[in-house]
Parts: structure tokens; sequence; C-alpha cells
């Protein structure tokens, strides 16, 4: 199948690549549908983009190689409503905000994309304990 | 929209298995205690509201922004 995105171009996904987040996310609740593509020449950036919503694509990141120890509990309700059986199943991506600097680029380690994808369902986690920040730097120490 | 008056000490329901209890009322704040099942996730609405700011400010409309901005 084919998706023309409104920014980024005409996106090729298959019937399994589409994510399910049953309740949407938080701000778009009303889109259920996602694909995630990588950002060509970066090797870092992904995409996170609504196919029912054309002009809808999120920057995501997997947030273990910038943010060392960055951990939190998967609760078990999570697990059973993801249907989540083992860890190999879990994709875990942070949406990224940009800046106009460099220092000005952050990551929002409070609120986790769980995905399982094996049966493509995901759901962003609201992390309760304040351990994280929504605005957590990405380049600590400048580059 | 339900509103209800409740003193100190006092508790309501909602639906069969959430209660929730006034336990202090004191210079304009209320504590509240919460008794629900583990499914039901219960967060301040402020928290609520500033993840969907990030998820919007998240979008973006042009992906050449992300060339110099590398590991």
């Amino acid at each position: 199948m084919e998706l023309e995105t409104t920014f980024h171009g005409t996106r090729e996904f298959s019937e399994e690549d589409i994510i399910y987040f049953k309740k949407g996310i938080p701000g778009f609740e009303n889109l259920k549908k996602f694909i995630v593509f990588d950002v060509e020449d970066n090797g870092v950036f992904s995409v996170l983009q609504s196919i029912e919503d054309k002009d809808i694509g999120i920057i995501v990141v997997s947030p273990f190689s910038w943010v060392k120890d960055y951990e939190f509990n998967l609760d078990k309700e999570t697990e059973e409503r993801l249907s989540i059986n083992s860890s190999e199943e879990v994709l875990i991506l942070n949406t990224v905000t940009l800046g106009s600097k460099l220092e000005n680029v952050t990551i929002n380690l409070r609120a986790p994309l769980i995905v399982n994808v094996k049966n493509k369902s995901g759901e962003q986690l609201i992390l309760t304990e304040e351990k994280y920040e929504i605005k957590h730097p990405l380049f600590k120490e400048g580059v | 929209m339900l509103v209800i008056g409740r003193k100190k000490g006092e508790a309501f329901l909602i639906g069969e298995d959430i209660e929730i209890t006034v336990v202090k009322v004191e210079d304009g704040t209320v504590k509240l205690a919460i008794d629900a099942p583990r499914s039901i996730s219960i967060l301040r609405k402020e928290l609520y509201k500033e993840i969907q700011e990030e998820n919007k400010s998240a979008i973006i409309s042009d992906l050449s922004i992300l060339k110099n901005i590398n590991k």
C-alpha cells in the first residue's frame, strides 16, 4: 500500500506494518493507526506517521542509546492490554521535540511509546513517578 | 456533570470498584484518597495536558532539519 503524506512524500507500507493505538495518543486521541519509518540519511530518528491524518508525523527515537540507564517498570496492566509475553516483543520509542538550537532538542522520557512488535499494538505510557522529564535535553553536554 | 458536596472523612463511589474519600481540606487544597483497581489510570490532568502538548510539538514537517542532528 502507499500513503501519500503531506510532508514526507509517499511511503510504502503493508498491512502488517500498521501499529494500532487503541486509545490514540494524547493530543491525537482520534488517531489509532500509525506506521513507523526511518528518516533517510540519518539512522537515528524515525517518524511515527498517522495513516488516518496525513499531516501528522511525529519524530521518535529509541531512547536507550541516548539516555544511559533509562528504565521504567512496565506495569502488568499495560502488558496485558498489549498482550506482551516477552521483552523481545517490546519496542520502546520516545518523542523528540526540536528547538532552534541543538541544546534545545528534547526527548520526552516521561511518556514512552510502548509497541508490541508481534501483534502491532501500541500505547503511550505516562509514567507516574517523577524520575524522568517531559523535556529532557537530548544533547546534555553539547556535541 | 454531577457536582456533589462532601465533608472531610466522607466518600463517594464511582461504579462498583472506585471509592474516593476526602481526607483533608485545608487552605483551598483538597486531599483525596482514591481506591481503584490498578487497571484504572489516575493522572493529574496537568500532566496529561503537558504530554498532549509535547506530542503536538513533536510533529515534524521538514525532515531535512534532522540532517544536522546526529549522534
